[in-house]
C-alpha cells in the first residue's frame, strides 16, 4: 500500500521533529507489542483454565446430583428436606479487582464463614448426605472460579482487539508514513543542494 | 486540516497507551505478614484503584516462607518486561523473592544485581500459581 505523505513544510526543523516523532512511535510500538504478547499469553492461559474449570464444574455437578439422589433414596424426600432446611448458609464471596498490564479484571474468592458444623443432625443422617454436602461445596467453588475466568477471558479478548488495532495503526500507517515523509524531505534537501551547485557553476561560467 | 486532526488523535491515543500500561502499579507495596492480617488484603494502585490479593495465594506463600521472610517479602512481586522479548526480569529487593520463585518453579534461581531473569515458559508457570501476588511492569528503559 503506498504511504501517504504527511503535509509538512520542507524545512530542516520539520525534519528533526519528524525524526523525533518516528523514534517515539517506534518506542511506543515496542511497548504495545510487549503488552499485546503478555495479554495474549494471559488470554491463552485463562482459556485453558476456563476449559478445565468447566469440566470440573460439570463433573462435580453430575457427581453431586448422583450423591443427592442416593441420599434422598436412602432417607426419603421429606426427611431430607427437613434436614437440609437447617443446613442453609449464605456463601461469602469476596469480590475485588486485579490488574494485568492495564486491564482491570475481577477476582472472586469464596470464603467459608468458619462454620465446621453442617447444620443438619449427624445422628439422623447418613454418610451419603455428608458426601452430597461435600460435593455441593465443590460445585459452589467451581461456579465462582468459572465466573471469574469467563469474565477475565471476555475482558482480555476486548483489550487484545484494541491493542491489535493500535499496533496495526503504528506498524502500517504511522511509522511508514513518517519514514516516507522523512525520505521525501531528505531527497528534497539533496535536490536543493544539487540545484544550488548547478546554479553556482552556471553563474561562475557566465562571469568567466 | 483533517491531517492535523488525525495526527492529534493518534498522539492522544499513544499518550493514553503509555499512561495505561503502568497505571496499575502499586503506590506502595505491603509485606506478606501485614496482608495476612487484613480481612480484605489489597494495595492501592497509582490510578487510585485497589489491587486485591487472594487469601489462598497468600496462604500458599506463607507456607513456603519462614516468619522472618514473611516480614520482608513485599507484595505484589514485580515482573519487569525486559528489552529482550524472550524473557522477563523479577525485581528482587531481598533474598526472599529468589527463594519464593525457586520454590514455585521448583528449580534453583540466582539473582544478579537485584534482578532475577526468567523465560516466557517459566513466566507462564509463575503467573499460573501467583496470579494476584505478581504484577507486570513495563520497563522504564523503553518508556519515554
Amino acid at each position: 500500500m503506498p504511504q501517504q505523505l504527511i503535509k509538512v513544510r520542507p524545512t530542516k526543523i520539520e525534519l528533526v521533529k519528524l525524526k523525533r516523532r518516528l523514534s517515539l512511535a517506534q518506542r511506543v510500538q515496542k511497548i504495545v507489542k510487549d503488552r499485546l504478547s503478555i495479554l495474549t499469553m494471559e488470554f491463552l492461559e485463562t482459556a485453558r483454565e476456563t476449559m478445565e474449570a468447566k469440566e470440573k464444574l460439570i463433573g462435580s455437578f453430575s457427581e453431586g446430583y448422583k450423591a443427592l439422589s442416593l441420599a434422598s433414596g436412602y432417607h426419603g424426600y421429606m426427611a431430607l428436606d427437613k434436614e437440609l432446611i437447617a443446613s442453609e448458609v449464605d456463601p461469602k464471596v469476596i469480590a475485588g479487582l486485579r490488574n494485568i498490564a492495564g486491564v482491570r479484571i475481577p477476582s472472586f474468592e469464596l470464603r467459608n464463614n468458619g462454620k465446621i458444623m453442617k447444620g443438619y443432625s449427624l445422628v439422623d443422617t447418613s454418610s451419603w448426605l455428608d458426601y452430597a454436602a461435600q460435593l455441593s461445596k465443590k460445585c459452589l467453588e467451581a461456579i465462582v472460579e468459572l465466573a471469574e475466568l469467563q469474565k477475565s477471558l471476555e475482558l482480555l479478548g476486548i483489550e487484545i482487539n484494541r491493542a491489535k488495532r493500535v499496533t496495526n495503526a503504528l506498524e502500517y500507517i504511522i511509522i511508514p508514513g513518517l519514514q516516507v515523509t522523512i525520505n521525501y524531505l531528505n531527497m528534497k534537501f539533496e535536490e536543493r543542494d544539487r540545484e544550488e551547485k548547478t546554479r553556482l557553476k552556471r553563474v561562475k561560467m557566465l562571469i568567466a | 486540516m483533517p491531517d492535523l486532526v488525525y495526527e492529534k488523535m493518534l498522539q492522544k491515543c499513544v499518550k493514553g497507551e503509555l499512561r495505561m500500561v503502568n497505571a496499575g502499579l502499586p503506590r506502595c507495596r505491603k509485606t506478606l505478614s501485614s496482608l495476612l492480617g487484613e480481612e480484605y488484603p489489597h494495595v492501592l494502585c497509582c490510578d487510585g484503584s485497589a489491587h486485591s490479593f487472594k487469601m489462598k495465594e497468600l496462604e500458599y506463600l506463607a507456607n513456603i516462607t519462614s516468619i522472618d521472610e514473611q516480614e520482608v517479602l513485599l507484595l505484589p512481586i514485580l515482573i519487569e518486561l525486559a528489552e529482550d522479548p524472550a524473557g522477563a526480569v523479577i525485581i528482587c529487593e531481598h533474598k526472599v523473592e529468589e527463594h519464593v520463585i525457586s520454590e514455585v518453579l521448583n528449580m534453583p534461581m540466582v539473582t544478579v544485581g537485584g534482578k532475577l531473569r526468567i523465560y516466557r515458559p517459566q513466566l507462564v508457570l509463575l503467573r499460573k500459581v501467583l496470579k494476584t501476588t505478581t504484577q507486570y511492569v513495563f520497563s522504564s528503559k523503553i518508556v519515554v
